[in-house]
């Protein structure tokens, strides 16, 4: 296997004594495309916080291309080439489709704010934007109010906006919520389309038939542990990961 | 005995802070609107309860006057002007409040004239009495039982009757309480209008102390109280009459000891700063919104 | 031209600077600091004292940005603390603490306030000359700085910082910058101010002040360089053609305050941070 852009080592973390995240530990290689599941409560969006650097673990470390980011911002962990997009969508809803995608296209140059001060030009920046745009397939929608948009199109801009980061990695934070199925799948399309060009993703998702279709590695939390981890089938197949869905299922059905 | 005098006179501004503050941070609590009008309402409590006690030649009308004047401008001040804004970052509302105190103040200036108004009858501001060799005026005795007997009726309204526990559930959670089937439109209307009315007798009271009332009341105690919620943990009662006691002791024994450097408004302020910093959440830190 | 056309034109080119430097803050940046007056007045004190004590023009200037700007790094760490409505009223305690101060201080001249400032030596037609173009640069800064990637950025902060961060866009440092500049260039004003006046008094920089900058960044429509400078530039001229409305002249803010945002709450809304607003019913 090539050499791991992200990396946890045994992150753990618990709020008042409670473990919401319990010596998880797996590494993505270069390229790869993994699936991240696990019934409410396994701990996913915990996880999500700790490796996009909106908490710091107890214990245990996050490492981006081999270097150590457990202490660092999120800012910092998005210019060493980690992505993130949001499970609630958060363009800025005031600036154009287009600006969304520019701000990112350009943020070496916003790195420094004195920096920032001295350069204007944004040509380059809105050619990259727009070739991502129709990437994602948003092309035709770059002058409209971000805040106008459906809730489907602006999933695509927040994945838009990631990948105008030029990430190594990307962290989707289910990006299917909130789509009926023939959209669900039109996006999934896509996203296995941006990780044909090479970028690495980790997709976190609750939408089981999608996940299951097109990552090629599934790891399971419950608990706040990884229950399953391996090629998609095999793991949906292993006991105790039926365990937790169909737990949850019923549960779920006596609630509902 | 002059430490016991600072801190009465502390005590019995801590009071008027007190009625004043309680209506600020119950807005803050329901809406998290920063009600800064909050004070012309103080003001206009002022106002009406000594022309109105100048044209009766009672003190007491003129308190119910400010009591009917006063919610009724809180409520049409809630209808018209923060119902439309309040789907908006509170910044907006905020400025607009702002806006409106500044816009009441100044009206007041150009309508009762720029000297201000004092009562031409007011026997509470002279006359003393010595209790255990301590000398309060009548209107110092006045403002401590007032409060007191507010806060405990405060007390008894918002655990005893029903529209009062609403009440207080709404302050405390909004939307629950809306999940249980209060209304909370008609909530808000009391909230306003029982603050109001606190802001109101708060008004009358430091008229009386002072035995005058001039434009730019509203001013300083506006921002005093903003001061004074944000120490007491927002939306918090009990952490606001805390606050407000504890400022006005400050303030009276800062104005000895550091009043050479600061005057009497920055020391309050200097206090909510250096606390804002350490404790971002306030005082007691019974919210975090 | 008469020497009253003179002064009100100075007082103009002052709050064009003030105005446009606070939209920097509040408008560019979305951090609503309601105590301007303050950094105002603490460049105009810097630069009294030091022009009394060098005679030194370009000093006395540096002085006053120099001054401004650090009180205002201070707020700005501040800012970095709490969140937006408490922001506020941390800038408008800034405020009354700065007045609160310079009462007391007898080498500030306390109530008295500080004259006997020495002449800019550019005479006064010289001296106005000089504000107008200091307030024409910083009307020219700020245009380039919108259009500048930090221009860019700062919209990115002021609607939502979170979202920002997932952008490798650093808020606090920009926080900081958007401070450390609407600062030295209220220090600035102040400078010009001291010498325009030659007599400068605590009242002057008071928060009611600071109310008044906030309406004409409101007014003018948060954001927008031109529509401020505008704003201010009417603002200030209206009391003083309309002797009759001088006299009223806080009702006509604060009406005008109410009114505005009354109008154009979504306006004004979406240029502050909009998306943030929590919908309540």
């Amino acid at each position: 296997m090539n050499a791991p852009v992200l990396a946890l080592h045994n992150l753990a973390i618990s709020f008042g004594g409670v473990a919401a995240v319990d010596d998880v530990s797996f590494a993505i290689g270069r390229g790869d495309f993994f699936g991240l599941i696990g019934p409410n409560g396994a701990g996913k969006t915990t996880l999500i916080r700790l490796i996009s650097g909106i908490l710091t673990p107890n214990s245990g470390r996050v490492e981006l291309l081999g270097e150590d980011v457990t202490h660092r911002s999120t800012a910092t962990r998005v210019r060493r080439g980690l992505a993130l997009t949001h499970q609630i969508v958060r363009p800025f809803r005031t600036m154009s489709v287009l600006d969304n995608v520019v701000l990112a296209a350009g943020h070496m140059r916003t790195v420094d704010p004195l920096r920032a001060l001295l350069q204007m030009d944004r040509h380059a920046e809105r050619e990259r934007a727009m070739s991502i745009l129709r990437q994602v397939g948003l092309a035709g929608a770059e002058t409209k109010l971000a805040g106008s948009l459906p809730l489907g199109q602006l999933k695509r801009l927040e994945i838009a906006r990631a990948l105008a980061l030029d990430p190594t990695v990307v962290l989707l934070d289910e990006p299917l919520a909130g789509l009926n199925n023939s959209e669900a799948a039109e996006q999934i399309d896509m996203i296995a389309g941006v990780n044909a060009s090479g970028v690495t993703i980790l997709l976190v998702e609750h939408n089981l038939e999608e996940v299951i279709r097109a990552s090629r590695r599934l790891i399971v939390l419950a608990n706040g542990r990884v229950i399953g981890d391996g090629v998609p089938h095999d793991v949906m197949r292993q006991q105790d990961v039926r365990a937790a869905y169909l737990g949850e299922s019923v549960e779920t059905y006596a609630a509902g | 005995m002059f430490y016991v005098d600072l801190a009465i006179s502390g005590i019995v501004f801590g009071c008027m802070y007190a009625l004043m503050a309680v209506g600020l941070t119950l807005v803050y609590g329901m809406l998290r609107i920063l009600h800064i009008a909050h004070a012309a309402v103080f003001a206009l409590g002022a106002y009406v309860t000594v022309l109105v006690a100048n044209a009766s030649g009672s003190i007491l009308i003129g308190f119910i006057a400010a009591l009917i004047a006063t919610p009724l401008c809180g409520v049409a001040i809630y209808r018209l002007l923060y119902q439309p804004l309040l789907h908006y970052r509170p910044d907006v509302p905020m400025i607009a409040s702002i806006g409106l105190l500044v816009l009441m103040q100044d009206g007041f200036r150009i309508l009762f004239g720029e000297q201000g108004v004092t009562f031409l009858k007011n026997p509470l501001a002279i006359e003393t009495v010595d209790i255990a060799g301590i000398t309060l005026n009548l209107a110092q005795i006045a403002v401590l039982i007032v409060t007191i007997i507010i806060f405990l009726a405060l007390h008894l309204f918002t655990t005893q009757t029903r529209i009062g526990v609403a009440w207080r559930a709404t302050v405390s959670n909004p939307r629950i309480a809306a999940s249980f089937g209060v209304d909370a439109i008609r909530v808000r209307y009391l909230n306003f209008a029982i603050g109001s009315a606190l802001a109101g007798v708060a008004g009358g009271l430091i008229a009386l102390l002072n035995n005058f009332v001039d434009p730019t009341i509203g001013y300083v105690v506006s921002y005093k109280a903003l001061a004074i919620i944000v120490l007491g943990g927002l939306g918090s009662v009990r952490g606001t009459l805390i606050a407000s006691l504890f400022l006005g002791v400050i303030e009276s024994y800062g104005t000895i000891f550091i009043g050479s450097y600061l005057n009497r408004d920055a020391i309050a302020f200097l206090a909510l700063i250096l606390i804002l910093m350490a404790r971002p959440q306030g005082f007691t830190g019974a919210r975090t919104a | 031209m008469s020497a009253y056309t003179i002064s009100l034109l100075s007082i103009v080119g002052i709050n064009v600077i003030l105005a446009v430097s606070l939209n920097i803050i509040s408008g560019f940046c979305g951090q609503i600091s309601l105590g301007h007056g303050a950094f105002y007045g603490a460049g105009a004190y810097a630069a009294a004292l030091v022009a009394i004590a060098t005679r030194n023009l370009p000093l006395a200037l540096i002085a006053g940005m120099l001054v401004g700007s650090v009180l205002g790094l201070i707020v700005g760490f501040a800012s970095l603390r709490v969140r937006s409505d408490f922001l506020a009223v941390t800038t408008i305690g800034i405020n009354f603490l700065f007045t609160g101060f310079v009462r007391k201080q007898g080498w500030l001249g306390a109530e008295m306030g500080i004259s006997s400032i020495p002449a800019s030596g550019l005479g006064a037609s010289g001296n106005m000359i000089m504000i107008e173009l200091f307030a024409a640069a910083t009307i020219a800064l700020s245009l380039y700085v919108n259009a500048s990637w930090m221009g860019f950025a700062f919209r990115a902060v002021a609607e939502d910082e979170d979202a920002a961060a997932t952008l490798a866009i650093n808020g606090i440092s920009y926080k900081l910058v958007a401070f450390a500049l609407g600062t030295a260039l209220a220090g600035l004003a102040g400078a010009l101010y001291a010498y325009f006046t030659q007599f400068i008094n605590v009242d002057a920089f008071d928060f009611i002040t600071s109310v008044m900058l906030m309406a004409m960044v409101v007014i003018g429509g948060i954001g927008s360089t031109v529509g401020v400078a505008i704003a201010a530039i009417v603002l200030t001229l209206l009391p003083e053609t309309f002797r009759f409305i001088n006299e009223y002249r806080l009702l006509v803010f604060g009406g005008l305050l109410v009114l505005f945002i009354s109008l154009a709450p979504g306006g004004l809304a979406s240029l502050f941070h909009g998306t943030r607003t929590r919908l309540r019913r």
